[in-house]
C-alpha cells in the first residue's frame, strides 16, 4: 500500500462503505429512540421496541417463512438459471440471442405487472395461491440474475478445460460437474446472493401470489402503512445483525476449510 | 465429436476418486445419465428442452397474458361480455406527450444511474479484487453485502432519515453552526439518484468483482515491467479484461433501474416523475386502466431489452458471442 | 469470487433439506379449505388477536388474515383472481368502492342475516353511504375525511384551503393529487365530486381543467406528491412540509402521539368516506362471513382497536367510551367543521375517475 493509487483506492473503498452503512447506522440508532416519531435528535433511549418485536410471534413466523421460501427459490433458480445459461452461451445453438432476451424478460417487467400477470397465469394453469405459487413467482424473477451472471462467466471459459476433462475420461455430465460448475462457482455464488436477496425482499409478487401466511416484507409494509415507527427499525436491525452474524460465521468456516 | 463411437462400449476408466467418480462408475449412472451423455441427440434434447420449456411456460406465459390484456378495450371483462380487441392503447402512448416524455425521462435516468453506478463501483470492485490481500477479500465483501439484506423499503426509509430536513445531515450541519435553516435535499433528482444507486449498487459490484478478480496478476506485472503507467495499465489491460463484468453489471443495473418503482415514489419530488410511476398509476388509479398499463409495460419491456442488446453489441464488439 | 464457495457436502445438505421442504405437506396444502375457514384481507392490527381467538373458539371457524397496505393492490388482486377469489372479505375505502362495484367484485349484503346490525352509530344506521340501488354493499367500520394539517409551531391558523397556496410555505406543502384535485375544484367553486355534471362532460372538463391549471400554476408550492399515509406523517415529522392535505386518520394518529399538528376542515369544505368490510362476489365462505359480521358488531372493542390503529372515527356505537381522552380529542372536531364534510356520491363515477386520472397525469408531467 505504498503507491498513491492504492491509497486513493483504499480511501474510495471506505467512502463507499460509509455510503452504504451510514444510513443503516442511523436506522439502527433510531430503533432505540424513546418516541413514536422517527427524526433527529434522539433525546432518550429505550429497549422497549426490541422487547415488543421479540415477543411478536408474527415477526418470528414471518422471518422463518421468508427464509424457507428464499432457500428453495435460490436452489431452484440456480439450477434453472445455469441450465438456461448453458444453452444461451452455446454457439452451436441457433437463436441464442432470442433465448437470452426471453430469459431476461422477468427481470425487466416492473414487479407489479409481473405479479398481476403471474396471478392471472397461475389461475389459468390451476395452481392455487400459496407457498408454491410464491416460490414459483420468486424463482421466475430470480432466474435472469443467475443467467446473466453465469453466462458472462461461461463466455470467458477456455474450452481447453472441458477438452482436458474429456481426455481424462469424463463424459459431458461429469465434465460439467467437475469443470464447468467449479469454474462458474464465483459467478454462481453472486447469482445465488441475488436470488436470496430478491426473494427475501419481494413484496409485490408475494402479495399477489401468496396465501394467508405473512412474509417479512408483507409484515413490514403492513406496519409502515400504519405509520413509520421505531418498531420497524428494530425489526430491520435484528434482521441485519442476524445476516451479519451468518455472513461472519460462513466466512470463518470458509477460511478454516481452506487452511 | 467421438461420442457415437463410445456408445455401447465399456465406460472409459474414470480417474476421479471423489463421490462423483464413484457415481460415474456405478451401473445406475451408466444406464441413466451416462446413456444420455453418450447419445448426442438425447444430450441435446435434455440440455435444450428443459430451459426452453421453462422460458416458454413461465417467462412467456404471463407476459402473453399481459400482451393479451393490452389489446383489450377494457379489463376485467364482465361476465357474459365478449372482449373487444383494439390497438388504441398503443396509439395512446405515441399520441400523448404526457406518457412519452416520462418514458424518455425514465430511459435517460436509467442510463445516468447505470453510468454513475459503474463509475462509483468500479474502483471498489478493483480494490477488493486486486489491491487487498486475498485473505481479507471475503471480509471486505461482507461489509458491503450486509447492508443489502435490510430490504428495499427499509433502505429507502434510511435514506430519508439521512437527507430529510430533520435528518442526520441537516441536524449535524445545524449543530456545527454551518446553517440556520435546513437545506432541502429530499424529493429532488439528487435524493432520487442517491437512493437508487444505493439500492442497486450490489448488482454492479458482484459481476465486476467476479471478472476483475480473475484477471491474472502476472498480466498486470508484465504490463508494469513493460513500462505501462497506472492509467495505461488500466486502459490496455484491466478494462478490456473486465469487459464481461461491465457488460453483465450494466445490464443488471439498467434493467433493474428501468423497472424500479418504490424508490422514485418515495424519494422523488414533484418534478421527477418517471415511467414506472405512470404505469403504476394506470393500475392503481381509481379507474380501470389495465389495458393501457399493460400496453405501456410491453413497450417499456421491448425498449429496455433492445437497449441492453444494443449495449452488449457496442461494448462487447464483434467477438461477443452473445448477440 | 472466492466468497462463500460452498463445499460439496454443504451443497448436498442444502439440496437435501430443500427437497425435504418441498415435500412438506404445508406447501402442498391448497389455499382454500372447507367452510370452517374465513379469509379476510385487511390492514395490520385492524382485528385484535383477542377478538379473533374468541371468534374462533365460539364458532370453530378459522380466521385467516392477509395483510394489505394499499387499496390499489387489493383491487388489483381481486380483479386478477376474477371469478375464483381466494378471499371472502375485503376492506375497501369509500373513495374506491365505486371501482369495486363497477368491476362487479362485491356482492350485496343481506342485512337481515347480520346479527347486531343495529349496533351501528346513528349516522351509519342502514349504511346509506354504502347503499346503491337499494342494496347494501358493506359493513361500515370507520369514517374519515380529507383534512388540512398544519404544523402549529411554524404556521399560522387558517380556516381556508388558501393556506396550501400561501407563498410563505412555498415548497413546504404536500398532497395526494387525485384527492386534492377534487378539493381544489371545490375551493374554486366547482363540484369536485362531479354529481352536478351528469350528462355534461364539457362543463365537467372545463371545471377539471381550471383546477388542474391552478395546481400546475402553484406547483412550486409542493415539496412532494405523496401516496400513502406513512409518507405524509414522516414528512410532517421531519419538517419537510408544514402544511398538507391528509386523510384524517394519518393526522389524528400524529396528534394521538403528541406531535404538534392541527387537523381542520376548512370553510370551503371537504370530502368524506367510509372504510368498510365487504363481501366478495363468489366468496368461498359467505356463511362464515355473516357470522363474523355479527360478532364484529357486537364488540365495540374491535371498533376501538381499529380507531387506535387507523386514527379514523368508528362507525360502531359505544366505541367512544372505550377511548382515552387523548384519543377522543385527536379524533373529535367542532360540530360546524364536521358539517362541512360531503360524502362521496355513487353517481357519475366513470366520468369523474376518467377526468381526474387524466388531470393527475398532466399535473405530474407539467
Amino acid at each position: 500500500m505504498k503507491n498513491p493509487q492504492n491509497v486513493f483506492l483504499t480511501g474510495f473503498y471506505w467512502a463507499f462503505v460509509a455510503y452504504l452503512c451510514i444510513p443503516l447506522a442511523l436506522l439502527m440508532a433510531m430503533s432505540f429512540k424513546d418516541s413514536n416519531f422517527i427524526s433527529f435528535p434522539i433525546d432518550s433511549f429505550t429497549l422497549k421496541w426490541y422487547a415488543s418485536v421479540i415477543q411478536d410471534k408474527q415477526f418470528l413466523g414471518a422471518v422463518g417463512y421468508s427464509l424457507m421460501i428464499a432457500a428453495i427459490v435460490t436452489l431452484v433458480a440456480t439450477i434453472v438459471g445455469v441450465w438456461i445459461a448453458l444453452i444461451a452461451a452455446n454457439e452451436a445453438i441457433w437463436g441464442r440471442a432470442i433465448i437470452f432476451a426471453l430469459a431476461c424478460l422477468p427481470a425487466v417487467v416492473p414487479g407489479m405487472i409481473e405479479a398481476i400477470a403471474m396471478r392471472i397465469f397461475i389461475r389459468l394453469i390451476h395452481v392455487p395461491t400459496g407457498t408454491f405459487a410464491i416460490i414459483l413467482g420468486h424463482t421466475v424473477h430470480a432466474v435472469p440474475f443467475v443467467v446473466i451472471m453465469a453466462m458472462t462467466r461461461l463466455r470467458s471459459m477456455p474450452s481447453s478445460l472441458i477438452d482436458a476433462a474429456r481426455d481424462l475420461g469424463a463424459d459431458n455430465f461429469i465434465a460439467f460437474f467437475r469443470v464447468t460448475l467449479p469454474y462458474l462457482g464465483p459467478a454462481l455464488v453472486g447469482g445465488m446472493i441475488f436470488c436470496a436477496l430478491t426473494s427475501i425482499d419481494d413484496f409485490v409478487r408475494t402479495f399477489f401470489l401468496g396465501g394467508y401466511q405473512t412474509t417479512l416484507p408483507m409484515l413490514i409494509f403492513a406496519k409502515i402503512s400504519g405509520g413509520m415507527s421505531p418498531e420497524i427499525n428494530a425489526m430491520a436491525t435484528l434482521v441485519l445483525i442476524a445476516t451479519a452474524a451468518i455472513g461472519l460465521y460462513a466466512e470463518r468456516r470458509v477460511r478454516r476449510a481452506r487452511n | 465429436m467421438n461420442d457415437k463411437k463410445q456408445a455401447g462400449m465399456p465406460a472409459r476408466r474414470i480417474r476421479y476418486n471423489s463421490w462423483i467418480g464413484q457415481l460415474a462408475r456405478s451401473p445406475l449412472y451408466a444406464m441413466t445419465i451416462g446413456a444420455i451423455a453418450a447419445n448426442r441427440r438425447a444430450r441435446l434434447i435434455v440440455l435444450i428442452a428443459v430451459p426452453l420449456a421453462w422460458i416458454a411456460f413461465f417467462n412467456l406465459g404471463p407476459i402473453l397474458q399481459m400482451a393479451n390484456i393490452s389489446f383489450m378495450a377494457n379489463y376485467p371483462v364482465m361476465d357474459g361480455d365478449a372482449a373487444n380487441y383494439t390497438l388504441a392503447q398503443y396509439k395512446l402512448f405515441f399520441a400523448e406527450p404526457l406518457y412519452f416524455v416520462p418514458f424518455i425521462r425514465s430511459i435517460i435516468f436509467s442510463l445516468i444511474v447505470t453510468a454513475s453506478t459503474l463509475i462509483v463501483v468500479y474502483p471498489v470492485a478493483y480494490y477488493i479484487g486486486k489491491v487487498i490481500r486475498p485473505a481479507s477479500r471475503n471480509k471486505a465483501l461482507l461489509l458491503l453485502l450486509t447492508p443489502f439484506w435490510a430490504g428495499e423499503i427499509i433502505r429507502v426509509f434510511s435514506v430519508i432519515m439521512l437527507l430529510a430536513n430533520r435528518g442526520a445531515v441537516n441536524a449535524l450541519l445545524r449543530e456545527l453552526g454551518f446553517i440556520d435553516r435546513p437545506i432541502p435535499m429530499l424529493y429532488t433528482y439528487f435524493s432520487l439518484g442517491f437512493g437508487v444507486v444505493y439500492l442497486i449498487a450490489l448488482y454492479m459490484l458482484l459481476p465486476l468483482y467476479s471478472s476483475i478478480e480473475k484477471i491474472p496478476n502476472s498480466l498486470l506485472d508484465a504490463a508494469s515491467d513493460l513500462g505501462a503507467g497506472p492509467f495505461q495499465r488500466f486502459r490496455r489491460v484491466i478494462l478490456p479484461l473486465s469487459r464481461d463484468g461491465i457488460i453483465s453489471g450494466c445490464s443488471l443495473v439498467f434493467l433493474t433501474a428501468v423497472g424500479v418503482f418504490a424508490a422514485p415514489l418515495l424519494l422523488g419530488g414533484p418534478n421527477t416523475v418517471i415511467f414506472p410511476e405512470i404505469i403504476a398509476q394506470l393500475f392503481h388509479g381509481s379507474n380501470d386502466k389495465w389495458p393501457a398499463g399493460a400496453a405501456f409495460s410491453i413497450i417499456m419491456l421491448i425498449f429496455s431489452l433492445a437497449t441492453v442488446g444494443l449495449f452488449m453489441r457496442v461494448v462487447g464488439g464483434k467477438n461477443v458471442r452473445l448477440m | 469470487m472466492t466468497f462463500l464457495i460452498p463445499t460439496r457436502r454443504s451443497t448436498l445438505k442444502l439440496m437435501a433439506s430443500g427437497a425435504g421442504l418441498l415435500a412438506a405437506p404445508s406447501i402442498i396444502r391448497p389455499a382454500r379449505a372447507a367452510d370452517s375457514v374465513l379469509n379476510i384481507t385487511t390492514y395490520d392490527k385492524f382485528l385484535p388477536q383477542d377478538f379473533i381467538d374468541q371468534f374462533q373458539r365460539d364458532t370453530g371457524i378459522e380466521i385467516r388474515i392477509r395483510l394489505t397496505d394499499d387499496q390499489g393492490k387489493q383491487y388489483n388482486l381481486l380483479a386478477a383472481e376474477g371469478a375464483d377469489p381466494t378471499t371472502d372479505i375485503v376492506t375497501v375505502a369509500g373513495h374506491r368502492i365505486s371501482q369495486f362495484l363497477a368491476s362487479d367484485l362485491l356482492q350485496p349484503l343481506d342485512t337481515d342475516k347480520i346479527a347486531n346490525w343495529g349496533n351501528l352509530a346513528k349516522p351509519y344506521q342502514g349504511a346509506p353511504q354504502l347503499t346503491t340501488d337499494g342494496k347494501v354493499y358493506g359493513v361500515p367500520l370507520l369514517a374519515g375525511f380529507e383534512g388540512m394539517v398544519r404544523n402549529t409551531d411554524y404556521t399560522k391558523a387558517s380556516d381556508s384551503w388558501e393556506l396550501m397556496f400561501d407563498p410563505e410555505y412555498k415548497g413546504m406543502t404536500t398532497y395526494i393529487i387525485s384527492d386534492f384535485l377534487s378539493i381544489t375544484m371545490k375551493y374554486l367553486g366547482y363540484d369536485g365530486d362531479y354529481v352536478e355534471y351528469v350528462g355534461k362532460p364539457e362543463e365537467a372538463q372545463a371545471a377539471t381543467n381550471a383546477a388542474r391549471d391552478f395546481l400546475i400554476e402553484h406547483k412550486d408550492m409542493v415539496r412532494k406528491y405523496y401516496d400513502g399515509a406513512s409518507e405524509v406523517q414522516q414528512m410532517l415529522v421531519n419538517e419537510d412540509v408544514y402544511v398538507a392535505q391528509s386523510w384524517s386518520g394519518a393526522a389524528s394518529k400524529l396528534i394521538m402521539d403528541g406531535f404538534p399538528v392541527e387537523l381542520s376542515i376548512p370553510k370551503e369544505g371537504t370530502y368524506g368516506f367510509l372504510y368498510s368490510f365487504n363481501l366478495v362476489k363468489n366468496a368461498p365462505n359467505p356463511e362464515a362471513a355473516y357470522k363474523f359480521f355479527g360478532a364484529l358488531l357486537a364488540n365495540p372493542d374491535v371498533g376501538a382497536a381499529m380507531v387506535r390503529q387507523s386514527g379514523f372515527a368508528s362507525a360502531f356505537a359505544g366505541v367512544d367510551a372505550l377511548l382515552s381522552d387523548r384519543e377522543r380529542a385527536a379524533i373529535a372536531l367542532p360540530e360546524e367543521q364536521i358539517a362541512r364534510i360531503q360524502f362521496f356520491a355513487e353517481v357519475n363515477r366513470d366520468m369523474k375517475n376518467e377526468m381526474i386520472d387524466k388531470a393527475v397525469a398532466e399535473i405530474k408531467a407539467a
